[in-house]
């Protein structure tokens, strides 16, 4: 599935270094994800590349069902049956790391990158915690409702101390909770898995997020928290292991909007102060233009635009992020009609995708060429970084070569949908 | 481990419910009595006496035929006697067809039932819970494997498989002293009662196909949720969730089933018992199927056990029932989210 991709597998490294000086953290090569359902094969993810640098936030925004979510689960590897990671590289800078793994699986080291997906489970495991941190989207069902979320975050902690007392050694991580130690610890309430260090780390956490009288809500039950406060100590979790990239899928959607604001600053502060690169994964254009420094555009499985804050909100070539823009509501001038992009996100079975723009039955501006070739990923105007999957970066739109039927074909499908 | 609010749900059901009550009545008064059985006999249960066979419980009379010859006047006369036996205070429920009180027997039959039951339990879960878990947590081919055998055990009919399980393996028991006689508080009481082995591993075994199945589904559920993508994303293990996460957030459901198992399991060693698979003589199967003989005359040597089986039965129904409203949010009022 990846033969027609020539397009996409450019230079894995020094694309876009001129923003930072430093090298990516993170360098995602052709990540592919698919699930294997009983429609057929759906292609989540599709070939995706881009690179996190160190202490900066990258966006990726897109409709529901464009993969987003999908992209940091194959980053965590925490897809599941029927989905599989199928290709791709993942390469994560940790000299430390490298060094270890350069004698086991020298195919898996690079200088000081080791690619996570040809490391053994164990160490992509020992990974998650201190390199990869999630949040999130419903910090509601994110607890587990029968334990304290002081101790559910403590649990966190100890599972990351014992880790670094033990590093890259996947056993000993859950050492000292076999079955017996499990029953004694069920029968005897004084006993515990965690130490006293975890718990107070805990609590430290919860202030940290900026939860206030955090030992006595370290002691309440999920239940007892709101939906603002449960995704602070969502945050707290996830900082646990102090990764160096933190994913935050969609972290103020289940929020209202004042909680949203606060979770962001949040977020902001922290990476900050803990000088983390973190992947903020939303639909909301509004969070991105808040949050981050670089941004990609998610559509149907691939990164359709992507560049800095001012490529892709000043200068968009994609009619899709055009389109994106267009349907957000400007409270200066209510008066226009929003305008929304017509139809749906397709369906992403391999089957029925074939060699061809996946936006073109959308698109305004579809051309004949749109649907004849799967266009490829191209440098365009605006910073050095701004790459478009689309054929308006290299002519204009021409209305005369408008793909025949297009509004024909746009209204049946609506009419569909409905 | 159990949050108040739970026992707020677990007190409000019970204050409105008097099946509640009930049911927990009758298992209180069963526990009771089985943990204590020393100290209510009237008499030592395996103690025989033929001149006091087969009385009849307190508020019946029975009567006995008896047909004689005797010489009386040169010729030879058929009489035909007709005994009352009266009931006697000392053995309340009667006694059965060797003089053994039916009262003691039915007291000592309680700690056959709730030993066999409880323990037979504990092991299904036990069993049944550690399969269903794994299962429904790493679902494909390991679920697969694992509940197809499943249902080859559940294919089977469980009191056939019993036997033939009891066949194979023989009739092993222990004989564990009775605590409250080697304390010489009731010294004259059997010195031990008899631990039933094999049946107990039998029912187990028959049994843990039912926590399976419960424990699957709810580790299906319960393994969406984001708690555990949550724990997985700061590399928690996988026995650590199915431990930490999975087991506590399907604890209710497997815990009604359990008690309800209770009952199941005891109706299932009452049933070993009356077909002789049992190993012990003191147990309500067991003189159910004796008295079977002599229903025509003594009804209440089968009726005495058989209501105890009954009302046993019952009661841990109804408590089962009890925490099912209490614990599961679906079922009648507000209820708890499985913070058991």
């Amino acid at each position: 599935m990846l033969e027609d991709r020539a397009g996409s597998e450019d230079a894995p490294d020094g694309s876009g270094a001129d923003t930072t000086t430093a090298d990516p953290i993170l360098e995602v090569r052709n990540l592919s994800t698919q699930f294997f359902t009983a429609e057929g094969q759906v292609n989540a993810v599709e070939s995706v590349s881009f690179d996190v640098y160190d202490g900066e936030i990258f966006g990726i925004v897109g409709e529901s069902g464009s993969g987003k979510s999908v992209t940091a689960l194959s980053i965590l590897d925490l897809v599941e049956s029927p989905g599989r990671v199928t290709a791709g590289e993942i390469w994560y800078r940790n000299p430390d790391l490298a060094d270890d793994m350069r004698d086991s699986h020298p195919e898996a080291v690079e200088g000081e990158y080791v690619d996570t997906r040809r490391v053994p489970t164990g160490v992509r495991r020992s990974l998650r915690g201190p390199t990869f941190s999630m949040i999130f989207q419903d910090p509601m069902s994110s607890f587990n409702p029968s334990i304290t979320v002081g101790e559910q975050l403590a649990e966190a902690i100890e599972v990351q101390r014992r880790a670094r007392a033990n590093p890259r050694s996947t056993r000993s991580r859950t050492q000292g909770y076999g079955l017996g130690r499990f029953l004694t610890d069920s029968l005897l309430p004084s006993r515990s898995y965690v130490s006293a260090e975890s718990r107070e780390r805990a609590t430290g956490l919860l202030d940290q997020v900026g939860i206030p009288d955090s030992a006595e809500r370290a002691a309440e039950y999920p239940n007892q928290f709101s939906g603002g406060m449960l995704q602070r100590a969502m945050v707290a979790q996830a900082l646990a292991g102090e990764p160096d990239v933190l994913i935050a899928d969609e972290p103020t959607t289940a929020l209202d909007v004042t909680i949203q604001a606060q979770i962001l600053d949040l977020l902001a502060d922290l990476q900050d102060e803990e000088d983390m690169s973190v992947i903020m994964i939303t639909h909301d254009l509004g969070v991105i233009a808040r949050m981050c420094d670089r941004v990609g555009v998610m559509y149907a499985g691939e990164i359709a635009e992507r560049g800095s804050l001012t490529d892709v909100f000043d200068r968009p070539v994609h009619p899709y992020t055009e389109g994106l823009l267009e349907s957000i509501p400007d409270p200066d001038d209510p008066a226009p009609r929003l305008q929304p992009i017509e139809g749906n996100v397709p369906s992403l079975i391999d089957s029925e995708m074939g060699n061809r723009c996946y936006f073109a039955d959308r698109c305004p501006k579809a051309m004949d060429e749109c649907v004849a070739e799967k266009p490829a990923e191209v440098d365009t105007a605006g910073s050095a970084e701004h790459r478009v999957r689309c054929v308006l970066a290299e002519r204009e739109y021409d209305p005369t070569r408008a793909l025949s039927g297009t509004e024909e074909d746009r209204e049946r499908e609506a009419s569909a949908d409905d | 481990m159990i949050s108040p609010r739970t026992l707020g749900n677990l007190r409000r059901e019970f204050r409105s419910s008097a099946l509640a009550k009930l049911g927990v009545l009758i298992v209180v008064v069963v526990v009771g009595v089985a943990v204590l059985a020393p100290m209510f006999a009237p008499h030592d249960p395996t103690t025989q006496n033929l001149d006091r066979s087969q009385l009849p419980p307190v508020g019946f009379s029975t009567t006995t035929n008896s047909t004689s010859t005797e010489m009386v006047n040169g010729s030879l006369e058929v009489i035909n006697e007709t005994n009352e036996i009266n009931a006697t205070l000392t053995y309340p429920l009667g006694t059965d067809s060797l003089g053994r009180g039916m009262l003691s027997r039915v007291i000592y039959g309680a700690r056959t039932s709730l030993l066999v039951g409880l323990l037979g339990t504990i092991l299904a879960a036990v069993v049944g819970v550690s399969v269903g878990l794994v299962a429904g947590y790493y679902r494909g081919r390991v679920d697969d494997t694992l509940m197809r055998s499943a249902d080859v055990m559940l294919a089977f009919p469980s009191l056939v498989l019993a036997i033939a399980l009891v066949g194979l393996w023989g009739r092993a028991a222990w004989r564990v002293p009775d605590p409250l006689v080697v304390a010489g508080i009731t010294p004259e009481m059997p010195a031990s009662f008899v631990l039933p082995g094999t049946v107990i591993v039998v029912v187990g075994l028959v049994n843990w196909v039912w926590f399976a199945r419960v424990a699957r589904g709810e580790a299906l559920s319960v393994r969406e949720q984001s708690y555990v993508k949550a724990a997985r994303s700061v590399g928690a293990s996988n026995s650590f969730i199915i431990r930490r996460h999975i087991l506590p957030n399907s604890a209710t459901p497997i815990l009604v089933l359990g008690t309800i198992q209770v009952a199941a399991i005891i109706l299932l060693e009452s049933a070993l018992s009356f077909l002789g698979f049992s190993g012990t003589t003191l147990s309500w199967g067991f003189d159910i199927a004796r008295g079977r003989d002599y229903l025509a005359s003594s009804w209440w040597i089968s009726t005495v056990p058989g209501i105890a089986i009954v009302l046993s039965v019952i009661g841990i129904n109804l408590l089962g029932d009890w925490l099912r409203d209490a614990l599961d949010p679906g079922i009648g009022g507000e209820g708890g989210s499985g913070g058991a």
